[in-house]
């Protein structure tokens, strides 16, 4: 049996998130796809029988270790605080804060994403590219291709969340996005946004 | 015991040195270090840090004058403030977290009140649709649909159990109304009477919770 890995948002889709209608057009063939997969599955219940049974009567109570048992066991704790003790304490809390922060790349969740396609209409500029929060409002990090008729596209793929961005055109004027809603941004412009 | 005292405030102190290095060679100096004290005190009150470094590195990267960027970073502190106080009015459900707290900064942001924050976040619905709710309560205010219009859109969707996805597709669907002729104000009433309809047949299988119910009236 191969393992089919699916696009995150034809996930959302067998997780009943989204419907087919909210895929982007090419994604329904591979969303209509999972569904027949998932339509295909078995749902029939299983007859274990006296399976259960059977692995109760396996289970045998052992008894707990006197070393655990000790351990475990409630009692009184008294707790004094002594000034002098702060200066340790603090050292080795900034110890375990700095080796937390250092053991390599932190585990965290990633969250939905979610692919789009920025368009701008600028038949007289030389050069369009994004910037937002996705990418530190980095102006050179992702450029716009010229597609003709003087469109100017790139396809990102985001997390889900709330973008602010704006087209910059020929590397120097801040465009917000006609097609999207836009908020003020504090220095007197407006920032597209971009909710997903 | 003390570890329990210590340990903020060393994290704290982590603060610093981590909102540097984001801004590292993307602001001026003078920029860098407004940020640096200001993150660290959000930080210090349980606020999200992104936002005020967003804004230093937007508007270093726009050509901003430096007092202007330094005006609108302690605006977006003040609104990270202002949401996470309407987020804790009422005691709400919601649980006041740095997400949660920038969904409902951006929601003010965008032209929201405190009031209409702390309504969206009483709305009964999953945390997760409530912080999805704020986002698209703040991008339907940003394509113009007024506030009232607005909460009452995003109110009786969460109350008819509609997910994440179908709360996301409301500011589409208004566009494409607006692109029909109608204002923004009137799409939105539309699919608020939509939803309201919805959610007086019941949320679909698993999802929402109904409102809560009135109880007897008081004996005289």
């Amino acid at each position: 049996m191969s393992e089919r890995e699916f696009h995150p948002l034809v996930k959302q889709l067998l997780d009943g998130d989204v419907t087919l209608a909210d895929l982007p057009a090419e994604l329904r063939a591979e969303g209509e796809e999972a569904l027949l997969i998932l339509g295909a599955v078995d749902r029939r219940p299983v007859q274990l029988g006296d399976f259960t049974a059977r692995v109760m009567a396996q289970v045998v109570e052992r008894p707990r270790r006197t070393f655990w048992r000790r351990v475990l066991e409630p009692r009184e704790i008294r707790v004094s605080v002594r000034p002098w003790l702060l200066v340790p304490a603090l050292a080795a809390a900034a110890a375990l804060v700095l080796w937390l922060g250092r053991s390599g790349p932190a585990a965290s969740s990633s969250p939905a994403l979610v692919t789009v396609r920025f368009v701008l209409s600028a038949p007289d500029a030389h050069a369009v590219s994004v910037a937002g929060t996705f990418n530190q409002w980095n102006a050179n990090a992702t450029p716009l291709v010229r597609t003709g008729d003087g469109l100017w596209t790139a396809t990102l793929t985001l997390p889900a969340g709330e973008h602010q961005y704006a087209f910059v055109v020929d590397g120097a004027r801040w465009v917000p996005d006609p097609a999207a809603p836009a908020v003020d941004d504090g220095f007197g412009r407006r920032n597209s946004v971009l909710t997903l | 015991m003390l570890l329990a005292f210590a340990l903020p405030l060393v994290l704290l102190m982590q603060q610093q040195p981590a909102i540097a290095g984001r801004l590292g060679g993307r602001v001026s100096p003078e920029i860098a270090a407004l940020a640096t004290e200001l993150g660290t005190a959000a930080a210090a009150r349980g606020l999200p840090v992104d936002p005020i470094i967003q804004k230093a590195i937007e508007g270093s990267a726009k050509g901003v004058p430096a007092d202007r960027v330094a005006a609108a970073m302690r605006l977006v502190a003040s609104q990270l403030d202002a949401s996470r106080g309407a987020l804790l009015t009422g005691n709400s459900a919601l649980g006041v977290d740095t997400v949660a707290i920038a969904a409902g900064a951006f929601a003010l942001t965008a032209g929201l009140k405190d009031g209409d924050v702390t309504a969206l976040s009483h709305s009964g619905a999953p945390r997760a649709d409530i912080i999805v709710g704020l986002r698209v309560a703040g991008t339907l205010s940003a394509l113009g649909v007024p506030r009232a219009e607005t909460v009452s859109l995003v109110q009786a969707s969460l109350q008819a159990g509609r997910p994440a996805g179908e709360l996301l597709s409301l500011p589409g669907q208004v566009q494409t109304q607006v692109a029909k002729g109608v204002t923004p104000a009137q799409a939105a009433a539309g699919l608020a009477r939509a939803a309201a309809a919805q959610s007086r047949r019941g949320p679909p299988p698993g999802r929402g919770q109904p409102p809560p119910h009135p109880g007897p009236p008081p004996h005289p």
